[in-house]
C-alpha cells in the first residue's frame, strides 16, 4: 500500500465507514493515521467529557457528521439531576470558530440551548440534517432559527425532546423558497400546530420521506398532509382522534390508499380505535410499527391491525397486547427482528397484561429476532430456558420484571439459570438488562460466556463483590456498564483498575461504594474522571467532614484525554 | 433453625444462603426510598447498615415500592405521556378530554379538581381561554354554547341536570358545542330517568 499515491489510498478508505474500522485502520502506520484523519467523515463520541472540541479539530479537521452523546443511560430514568451537564455550547462555539463544514449534527442526552442551535444556523452553510434524542434546553424559537436560516436542511429530527413550546410560528419560518425537506419530526411538541403553514411546508417538500407530527394536528389536518405528500416513507400519527366525524376518517382512507411507499408507522397519542382501519390497506407493507404510546387503542383492535402486518421487522407495543396478542404476533410476523413491550401501569398494579407465555410465544414464532425489551410482572426459569433454545440469535436482551427481587413465580429460585442459559446460547450477545431475584451465580454466568457483551444494566440483584469481579474480569469486551441499587463495593471497583481503559463509562448508585475507595481509584487512574453525584447536599462533600467510609449515593466514571471537565455543577464532586 | 437473640432476625428480608451474616448489609426495598426521598436525617444511609434499621422498614406499607426514583426503567418522556393515558381509562376519576367546536385540538381536564358546576364552568373559560362557557352552563339557554358530556352509556347529555356527585361518577368526556349545532344532535331531553 506504501506505493500507491495517498489519494488512491485515500479512495480505498472511502469503503470503509464503520468508526471502529476507522480506528483500526488509522493504527496501522504513521502514513495511514494521516491520511485517515484527513479523510474522515462521520465522527462519533460516545461522550461528549472524553474529548474537548479543539483536540476533535486537531484530529480531524475535515470531517462533516459530528455525533455527540452527554449524560449517561440511567439520566433516562431521573438518576441524574438537572444541571449535571452535557451542554453542547461549547462545542458549537468551537466547530463555528473553525473551517469545519458541519452538514450533519446528532445529539443524545444532551443540553441544548436556543442560542446554540441560533448558532448552529447560522454558521455552517451547508448545514443539511438535525438530530436531536432525548435533549433539553431549548424552545421552538430555537427551531425557528433552524428553519430560518439552515437553507438546505433536509433533516429536522426531535425524537423525545422536553421542548418549551412557545407555541410560536417556527413552522411559518421555512422560507417559501425552501423545498428540500426530506424529514420532519416534531412528535414531542406539547403545544399547539400552525397547521396552514405545515400543509404549505409539506405540499411544497416533493423529497418529504419520514413525517411524524404531535398531538395538535388532528384527523382532517393529518388527512390533507397525507394527500400532499403520498411518497412518505416513514409517517408518525399525532392525535388520532376522530370527533364523530366520519367524513374525515373517508378522506384519510383514500389518502392512505395512495401511499404506497410507507412502511413505518408510529404515534397514535390519542388514538380513535375505529380509524386505525383506515391503515389495513398499507399494514402488508410495513416494516417497522410503534404503536407504544396508544394506550387507548385495546388489545383486540391493536390485533386486527397487526394480523395485516406480515412484514414487519420492528414492533413497538404496550402490554395491553396480552399473552394472546403476542400468539397473534408469533403466528403473524416472521420477519420480526425487534421487539419492545412496555408497561401500561407503571405503578405496578398486578395487571398482569404479559407473562413468561407471551415472550416464548414470540421466540417460538420468529426465528429472526435478534433485539428484545420485555416489561413483564412475572418471569421463570423454564420460560428463559426455552426462549435462549428457540434463539440463540439475540444481539440484545432486556428483560424487566416490575417487581425488583422478584424469584421464578413457580420454584420460588432466583432466576440465575434462565439467565445463564441465555448468554450461554446466545453468543452474539452486545446488550443484557437483568431483573428479579438474582445472585451472584448470574454474574458468574454472565462472566464465562458473554464474550462479546457491551453494555449491561444491573438493578437490585446480586449478593457480594464476586459478582461485580465475575463480570469484570470476564467480559473482555465490556464497554458500558450501569449498576443501581446492589452489594457491590470497593473491593470490586478497585479490583482492575486497568478494566477502566477499556470501558467508556461505569455507573454505580445506591450500591456500597465508600467515599474512600473512590478517592483511592481516582488516585490509582488520573485518566479516569471519577464523579460523585451528591444532590442532597449543595455543598461540596468534604466541606462537610464526610469520611471515607461513607457510602457514595451515585457515582459514574468514565475515561477521559482532557482531565476534569469545568462545566461541573456544585453537587458534582470530581475527584 | 433456631435464631437466638433478635428475633427480629426471622422477618428480615434475604437474598442470600441461611448463615451467610454478610447479607444484613443489604439494603431493604422500603429502606432505599426513605433515601432517594433525599432524608439527609436516615441513619441507615451513613456507613453501617443494621439489621434493626431494615427490619424496621420492612414493616411498612408495600405501596411504598411504587416511589423508588427511576423504577421501573421507563423513560420520562415515556412516563409522561403514559401517566396521562393511565388516567382516562379511570371513569368519573381523574382526567377527561374535552373538546371545543372550532378548535382544532382536544384538551384534558381533572374532573376531580372541581368541586362542583361552577368551579367546572371556570375551569373551562380558562382550559380554552373563552369567557362563554361558564355563562353556558348557568344560564342554560342564553349563550351561543352547550356544555354535553358523554356518559357511562356512551349517551350524550346536558351538563348541569344531575347533582355533581352522579356528574362526575358517570362523565367519560366533555364537549362544548355551538347551541345552533345542538338543535339536531340527538340530546337525552331534560327531565328523562338517569
Amino acid at each position: 500500500m506504501n506505493y500507491f499515491p495517498d489519494e488512491v489510498v485515500e479512495h480505498v478508505f472511502d469503503f470503509v465507514t464503520s468508526h471502529k474500522d476507522r480506528n483500526s485502520i488509522s493504527l496501522v502506520c504513521k502514513s495511514w493515521f494521516k491520511i485517515e484523519r484527513y479523510s474522515r467523515q462521520n465522527v462519533f463520541i460516545g461522550n461528549c467529557y472524553s474529548i474537548n472540541p479543539e483536540r476533535l479539530l486537531r484530529r480531524f479537521p475535515c470531517f462533516k457528521s459530528l455525533t455527540l452523546k452527554g449524560k449517561p443511560h440511567f439520566a433516562d430514568f431521573n438518576l441524574v439531576p438537572h444541571g449535571w451537564g452535557g451542554f453542547v455550547q461549547p462545542w458549537i462555539e468551537a466547530l463555528a470558530r473553525s473551517r469545519v463544514g458541519l452538514e450533519e449534527l446528532r445529539l443524545k442526552r444532551m443540553v441544548v440551548t436556543d442560542e446554540s442551535l441560533e448558532l448552529l444556523s447560522r454558521s455552517f452553510v451547508n448545514f443539511k440534517s438535525l438530530v436531536l434524542v432525548s435533549c433539553e434546553g431549548f424552545s421552538t424559537d430555537g427551531l425557528a432559527s433552524i428553519a430560518s436560516n439552515c437553507r438546505h436542511l433536509r433533516d429536522l429530527d426531535l425524537q423525545e425532546n422536553e421542548i418549551d413550546d412557545h407555541r410560536g410560528q417556527w413552522l411559518s419560518c421555512f422560507p417559501e423558497a425552501y423545498t428540500s425537506l426530506v424529514t420532519l419530526n416534531f412528535a414531542c411538541l406539547e403545544g399547539e400546530t400552525n397547521l396552514v403553514a405545515l400543509e404549505r411546508l409539506v405540499a411544497r417538500s416533493p423529497n418529504l420521506r419520514s413525517l411524524k407530527l404531535n398531538r395538535a394536528v388532528p384527523l382532517d389536518a393529518l388527512a390533507r398532509l397525507m394527500a400532499c405528500a403520498p411518497q412518505i416513507v416513514d409517517l408518525g400519527v399525532g392525535s388520532y382522534e376522530d370527533e364523530q366525524d366520519s367524513e374525515s376518517c373517508l378522506k384519510l382512507q383514500a389518502a392512505i390508499r395512495k401511499c404506497t411507499s410507507l412502511r413505518s408507522l408510529s404515534g397514535f397519542l390519542e388514538a380513535a380505535p375505529h380509524c386505525l382501519s383506515a391503515f389495513h390497506p398499507v399494514c402488508h407493507n410495513l416494516t417497522y410499527l410503534n404503536l407504544s404510546y396508544a394506550a387507548e387503542i385495546n388489545g383486540s383492535h391493536l390485533i386486527r391491525l397487526i394480523e395485516h402486518c406480515k412484514k414487519l421487522q420492528r414492533l413497538w407495543i404496550l402490554d395491553s397486547i396480552g399473552d394472546k396478542g403476542l400468539e397473534v404476533v408469533a403466528s403473524t410476523c416472521k420477519e420480526l427482528q425487534e421487539l419492545r413491550v412496555f408497561p401500561t401501569d407503571l405503578q405496578g398494579g398486578g395487571n398482569t397484561a404479559v407473562t413468561e407465555d407471551g415472550l416464548v410465544a414470540i421466540s417460538a414464532g420468529c426465528p429472526k429476532l435478534h433485539s428484545i425489551l420485555y416489561f413483564c410482572q412475572q418471569m421463570t426459569n423454564a420460560a428463559l430456558i426455552t426462549v435462549a433454545k428457540n434463539c440463540p440469535n439475540f444481539i440484545r436482551f432486556r428483560l424487566c420484571i416490575l417487581e425488583p427481587h422478584k424469584p421464578d413465580h413457580v420454584t420460588s429460585q432466583p432466576l440465575d439459570e434462565g439467565f445463564g442459559a441465555i448468554v450461554q446460547a446466545c453468543k452474539n450477545l452486545k446488550r443484557l438488562s437483568v431483573s428479579g431475584l438474582l445472585t451472584d451465580q448470574v454474574f458468574l454466568y454472565i462472566g464465562m460466556f458473554a464474550t462479546q457483551l457491551e453494555m449491561l444494566s444491573i438493578a437490585f440483584a446480586g449478593d457480594t463483590d464476586k459478582g461485580m469481579l465475575y463480570v469484570l474480569n470476564g467480559c473482555k469486551k465490556m464497554r458500558k456498564l450501569e449498576i443501581r441499587d446492589s452489594p457491590f463495593g470497593d473491593t470490586a471497583l478497585l479490583a482492575d483498575v486497568n478494566k477502566y481503559v477499556t470501558m467508556r463509562s461505569l455507573w454505580m448508585s445506591s450500591c456500597e461504594v465508600t467515599l474512600g475507595g473512590c478517592k483511592r481509584l481516582a488516585q490509582k487512574a488520573p485518566w479516569l474522571n471519577v464523579e460523585i453525584i451528591n444532590e442532597n447536599d449543595n455543598n461540596r462533600m468534604e466541606e462537610n467532614g464526610y469520611e471515607g467510609r461513607q457510602k457514595v449515593d451515585k457515582m459514574y466514571l468514565y475515561r477521559t484525554v482532557v482531565g476534569t471537565r469545568v462545566d461541573a455543577p456544585p453537587f458534582v464532586w470530581i475527584l | 433453625m433456631e435464631k437466638g437473640g433478635l428475633e427480629l432476625e426471622i422477618t428480615e428480608l434475604r437474598l442470600g444462603l441461611p448463615g451467610t451474616e454478610k447479607m444484613m448489609k443489604k439494603r431493604g426495598f422500603t429502606e432505599m426510598i426513605m433515601t432517594s426521598s433525599g432524608s439527609n436525617s436516615n441513619q441507615c444511609e451513613s456507613g453501617v447498615v443494621s439489621s434493626g434499621c431494615d427490619v424496621e422498614k420492612a414493616n411498612e406499607s408495600p405501596v411504598a415500592k411504587s416511589q423508588v426514583v427511576g423504577w421501573p426503567p421507563v423513560c420520562s418522556y415515556r412516563r409522561k405521556n403514559s401517566c396521562k393515558e393511565v388516567s382516562t381509562t379511570r371513569v368519573g376519576l381523574g382526567y377527561v378530554k374535552v373538546s371545543m367546536d372550532g378548535v382544532p385540538y382536544l384538551r384534558k381536564m381533572d374532573l376531580g379538581s372541581s368541586q362542583g358546576y361552577d368551579d367546572l364552568a371556570f375551569a373551562l373559560d380558562k382550559l380554552f381561554g373563552f369567557h362563554g362557557i361558564g355563562v353556558a352552563l348557568k344560564d342554560g339557554d342564553n349563550c351561543e354554547y352547550v356544555t354535553i358530556y358523554e356518559d357511562k352509556d356512551g349517551d350524550w347529555m346536558l351538563a348541569g341536570d344531575v347533582p355533581w356527585g352522579m356528574f362526575i361518577e358517570s362523565c367519560k368526556r366533555l364537549r362544548i358545542m355551538k347551541r345552533s349545532d345542538a338543535a339536531g344532535f340527538g340530546l337525552q331531553p331534560r327531565g328523562v330517568d338517569e
